[in-house]
């Protein structure tokens, strides 16, 4: 938080100031009449005892009810248990087609299609990135998770197409919705596993109806603005010509919205997918499985053979979902090209089928998984520590441990509980409006009446500690890129592939240079914030009116000068969207960090469904979505944007 | 300029005097509670900023009347913000009415149903855009066709109705392309065409040449002049510039917050505003290019059967001011070979100079 308050221009006029003034005034009155009463009557300190609802019990109760009920309770038999067989069989037949068009086959399909939508260069690509999966021994796992990534993204596309129109074409569905997916979009992938694992249980149906849930708000999102962003003119003139609402809807407003239904697919796709692999905790198998087995026992080197298929499998997705928005319109593809294409790859398929190729050849494995782990072995051995000068990498995370993460912890641990309350609500009606302020004290003071204020306290001392770096490195990386052309244009590739990546796999290579613990998480989450913050920054900047720059500059303005007085005031909004956006992509990997020793909330949830203990993770499920929510409020710039997709 | 003079008639054959669209007493309030501006005569009356202040209603129309009779071209004119788009709007409920009646062949329009609606909208009036409102994802020939596949006719049969309609607006040669591919004339040769090729029985343009440039603009008026001639289609035309106005328009209906100022020819518009709006508005219209000569010429005879350098009575005052100048004395209007009066250098001078008696000669 602290640097908001450094990015806050100090050019502001006494005008701004003064509401500010007011609303701390106003605060601070009633804190000094609620303050000693809330201590004379409950200790200072952390949460009060006699402040917090124990919901272990009634939890454990309704999860051994549903457990015991799961195969005899009609709710169960008629309706979950038909959504859960349905699932598990569209999976298997999906995966089961996978493995019957063999690796050839499903390389030359998606090879073809990926030609037809989005050109040559894409359609190598994909050949490539599915032959790799194959050759790092990952043929099957990666079956697996497109398997599950079909059928989830399919059933999110119809879902959220779905409420998208119910949003898009009626303004009170609109107003009911916007506000849940809005929320939807800034709390962490974890928050969703346990209430899906409470009904379904461990396994596919779970981890299918978690990622759709993950994965249908931004369908939904761009249908929506999609549909209600139509040209009023056009379906002024469709109108005038005489159209029912039906013919409106089927020829015009749905054909007008197609850029942001197709954007909205990759976006849900590159959702699924994040989602699919963390979703491995509750049982989604596949590549997840086996990234989240290895680092389990710290083998890194599996974990990046089942890394890579991984964020092959992303960047083609996006690539290709991407390319195919963009050509959108531009020519028409003759239906004669597809059904070549069709034969050609069915005619693959059944060559590689005749020649009894259809699993990926052992021979032709790659293992590098040794290698890796020596490579890591020899980095543990050399770099970790005793590194003349520098140091070492065990030594770096340790040192941040103590000097950085541990002293912000023990200290938000030590402010009196009311003070905590006390500081959201200045912060987040600073930069909101009261509205949001309520909304940030209330989710703050349900985290305590939850029980789990100490571990809340934790996590959150290590997102803001990830949060402070991620915008210092962040505001520094996006000013070099606004300020020089090559910059940027280097930049913007890696950016690029670092924005399609899933959360989940930040945490192998944190994990081969620091080791587990607190600080890995942190350095992960940093990774995975910093391109949003690097980019929503540089934007900022750019887009500063050039006549103020011009006037600056006329006036014998310094470079220095010029940022600090024109172009970081100006970009303020964009700077505090940065703020916003780090603070949501952080939260969501340090939760995650649990996974790799990052304790708090996330080991919380990672422990609750390792040991069939559901109260404990719902109860820590719930506090991620109060504390993700009050963090949200806590930044909001009163105006929002879209989101990162990814 | 020959155009003009044809047009400017009101006595010419091809103009009816049955309306197509016959307008009463028509109300457009925007805002809460609308219906009561126009119920309660001391809201009515009102002015617009007091309205506005007092109930936060503006009313885009305001107690308009007018007929649109078949065959003409009826202009409604006005300043931005005037009610010209909300007024066209309503003639086919693209925008409801509050109050007032709008009848088309003597059918109450705001007592249709929906079907009847939508039957009105598919084959009686179709409208033209300010801004095209084109399909993007359609060919041009597509677009064209769209009227037609609304009704639900089969795709070739439509797409030979639309080629054709192509053609006649000049676009041939580009059915395939799209409207992005298009400059800003030939996209409203489309959106011209779409309403065209659904044979309505009136044409209504709501601005349809303002975002094109003045060159562009001038063709797609010609074209608009042609095609009103060829076909003699009723069509109700909204422009806020008064040039446009003047060379399109049979009669010319002039609005200012949502009240028509003043209804008549271009000639009744600019030999004799209405009030001194209308007079500031027309101040700088060459009077010449829109004054006929039956207004400018005074009672005599011309003295002889042989009518040399005779005048007809519709001419414009520019043209007898050409004859005169040439023969040097006065030149005698003549009328299905029937002697109306003279015009003189002085009568010429006056109807320049804006001074001419109002057609009390007559
Ligand atoms: N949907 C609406 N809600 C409220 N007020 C409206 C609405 N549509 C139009 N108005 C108001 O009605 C008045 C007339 O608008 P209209 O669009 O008919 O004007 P116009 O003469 O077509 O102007 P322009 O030449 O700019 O197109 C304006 O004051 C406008 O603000
Ligand atoms: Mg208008």
């Amino acid at each position: 938080m602290a640097t908001l308050t450094a990015t806050a221009p100090r050019t502001i006029p006494g005008a701004l100031k003064q509401p500010a003034v007011r609303k701390l005034l106003l605060l601070a009155l009633v804190a000094a009449i609620l303050v000693p009463l809330a201590n004379a009557r409950w200790a200072s300190g952390a949460w009060p005892d006699a402040l917090t609802v124990d919901l272990s019990e009634p939890l454990a109760r309704t999860s051994d009810w549903i457990i015991d009920n799961r195969d005899s309770h009609p709710l169960f038999l008629y309706f979950f248990g038909h959504i859960s067989n349905a699932v598990v069989l569209s999976v298997r037949a999906v995966y089961l087609v996978l493995l019957a068009a063999g690796w050839a086959g499903v390389t030359a399909i998606a090879a073809l299609v990926a030609w037809r939508v989005a050109g040559v260069r894409l359609a190598l690509g994909t050949a490539a990135g599915f032959l790799t999966c194959g050759l790092l021994g990952m043929w099957i796992p990666t079956m697996q998770t497109l398997a599950l990534m079909v059928v989830a993204v399919l059933a999110s596309a119809v879902v959220g197409a779905l409420l998208g129109l119910a949003a898009g074409l009626s303004d009170r569905m609109d107003r009911a919705l916007r506000p849940v997916l809005d929320t939807m979009q800034v709390l962490p992938a974890f928050a969703y596993l346990l209430p899906v694992v409470l009904v379904f249980g461990i396994g596919v149906p779970a981890a299918v109806l978690a990622t759709v849930v993950y994965a249908a708000p931004p369908m939904a999102r761009l249908t929506a603005l999609g549909l209600r962003g139509a040209d009023k003119e056009v379906l002024e003139a469709v109108e005038s010509l005489g159209s029912t609402a039906r013919q409106r809807l089927l020829t015009a407003r749905i054909p007008l919205a197609r850029k942001e239904l197709l954007l909205g697919l990759n976006q849900t796709i590159m959702m699924a997918l994040s989602m699919a692999v963390i979703a491995s905790v509750i049982g989604a198998g596949g590549l997840g499985d086996r990234v989240y087995q290895a680092l389990a026992s710290v083998d890194v080197g599996a974990a990046l053979a089942a890394g890579i298929p991984i964020v092959l499998l992303a960047v083609v997705l996006d690539r290709v979902t991407a390319a195919a928005g963009e050509r959108l319109g531009t020519e028409r593809k003759s239906p004669v090209h597809w059904a070549y294409a069709l034969a050609a790859a069915v005619a693959i398929a059944v060559a590689g089928r005749l020649a009894g190729r259809l699993d990926w050849p052992e021979a032709w494995s790659l293992n590098i998984a040794d290698p890796v782990n020596r490579a890591v072995d020899w980095m543990t051995a050399h770099l970790y520590s005793g590194v003349p000068v520098v140091g070492g990498t065990a030594e770096w995370a340790g040192h941040f441990t103590t000097w950085v993460l541990d002293p912000v912890r023990d200290g938000l641990q030590w402010l009196p509980w009311w003070s905590v309350l006390l500081i959201v609500a200045a912060l987040a009606w600073l930069i909101g409006t009261w509205h949001t302020a309520l909304t940030a004290v209330l989710a703050m003071a349900a985290i305590g009446v939850l029980g789990v204020w100490q571990p809340s306290l934790d996590t959150l001392s290590q997102v803001l500690a990830a949060v402070a770096v991620t915008l210092v490195l962040g505001f520094a990386t996006g000013i070099a890129a606004a300020r020089s052309d090559r910059f940027e244009r280097a930049l913007r590739p890696v950016l690029d592939v670092f924005q399609t990546m899933p959360q989940f796999v930040y945490l192998i290579p944190v994990v081969a240079l620091f080791g587990v613990g607190r600080a890995p998480a942190v350095a992960a989450a940093v990774v995975y914030a910093l391109p949003a913050v690097v980019r929503i920054t540089t934007q900022g900047l750019r887009q500063v009116d050039p006549a103020a720059l011009e006037s600056a500059r006329s006036l014998g303005a310094t470079s220095a000068q010029q940022l600090r007085q024109v172009q970081l005031p100006l970009a303020r909004r964009s700077l505090l969207l940065a703020v916003n956006q780090g603070v949501v992509l952080v939260l969501a990997v340090v939760i995650i960090g649990g996974l790799v020793g990052g304790g708090a909330l996330g080991y919380d949830v990672v422990f609750g469904l390792a040991q069939g203990d559901l109260a404990t993770g719902l109860v820590a499920g719930a506090a991620i979505v109060c504390l993700g929510l009050m963090l949200d409020r806590v930044t909001q710039p009163t105006e929002r944007r879209t989101k990162k997709g990814a | 300029m020959s155009s003009t003079t044809t047009s400017s008639t009101t006595s010419g054959s091809a103009i009816g005097t049955t309306p197509v669209f016959s307008v009463e007493g028509l109300w457009k309030v925007f805002g809460p509670k609308a219906d009561r501006v126009p119920a309660d005569p001391e809201l009515a009356a009102l002015a617009p900023a007091e309205l506005r202040t007092r109930t936060g209603c503006t009313a885009a129309v305001r107690d308009v009347s007018f007929d649109v009779r078949k065959g003409e071209v009826f202009v409604v004119m006005g300043l931005s913000g005037s009610g010209k788009s909300t007024l066209v709007r309503c003639l086919t409920r693209l925008i409801e009415p509050t109050a007032g009646t709008i009848a088309i062949d003597g059918e109450d329009v705001r007592a249709m149903d929906r079907t009847r609606l939508r039957e009105l909208r598919r084959h009686r009036a179709a409208m033209v855009f300010q801004h095209f409102g084109l399909l993007p994802h359609r060919t041009v020939l597509d677009n064209v066709a769209y009227g037609l596949e609304i009704q639900g006719l089969g795709k070739a049969e439509r797409r030979a109705r639309a080629a054709e309609v192509v053609a006649k607006v000049g676009l041939e040669g580009m059915e395939h392309r799209r409207p992005s591919q298009l400059s800003g004339g030939q996209r409203q040769r489309v959106g011209l065409a779409r309403a065209l090729a659904v044979d309505p029985e009136v044409l209504l343009f709501d601005e349809p040449f303002s975002a094109l440039d003045p060159l562009i603009r001038r063709d797609m008026q010609e074209e608009v002049i042609r095609l009103h001639r060829e076909e003699g289609r009723t069509m109700v035309f909204i422009t806020h510039d008064l040039s446009e106005a003047l060379k399109l328009g049979d009669r010319i209906a002039l609005m200012r917050d949502g009240a028509v100022v003043q209804l008549g020819t271009p000639e009744e518009i600019v030999g004799s505003p209405a009030d001194d709006y209308v007079r500031e508005f027309v101040r700088d219209v060459p009077r010449e290019q829109v004054m006929t000569v039956r207004t400018a010429m005074r009672a005599g005879d011309c003295g002889g059967p042989g009518h040399p350098g005779a005048l007809a009575p519709d001419e414009v005052v520019a043209d007898a001011i050409r004859v005169v100048a040439r023969s040097g004395a006065a030149a005698c209007v003549v009328e299905d070979g029937r002697c109306l009066g003279v015009v003189d250098h002085e009568r010429l001078l006056g109807v320049v100079a804006g001074t001419e008696p109002h057609k009390e000669a007559v």
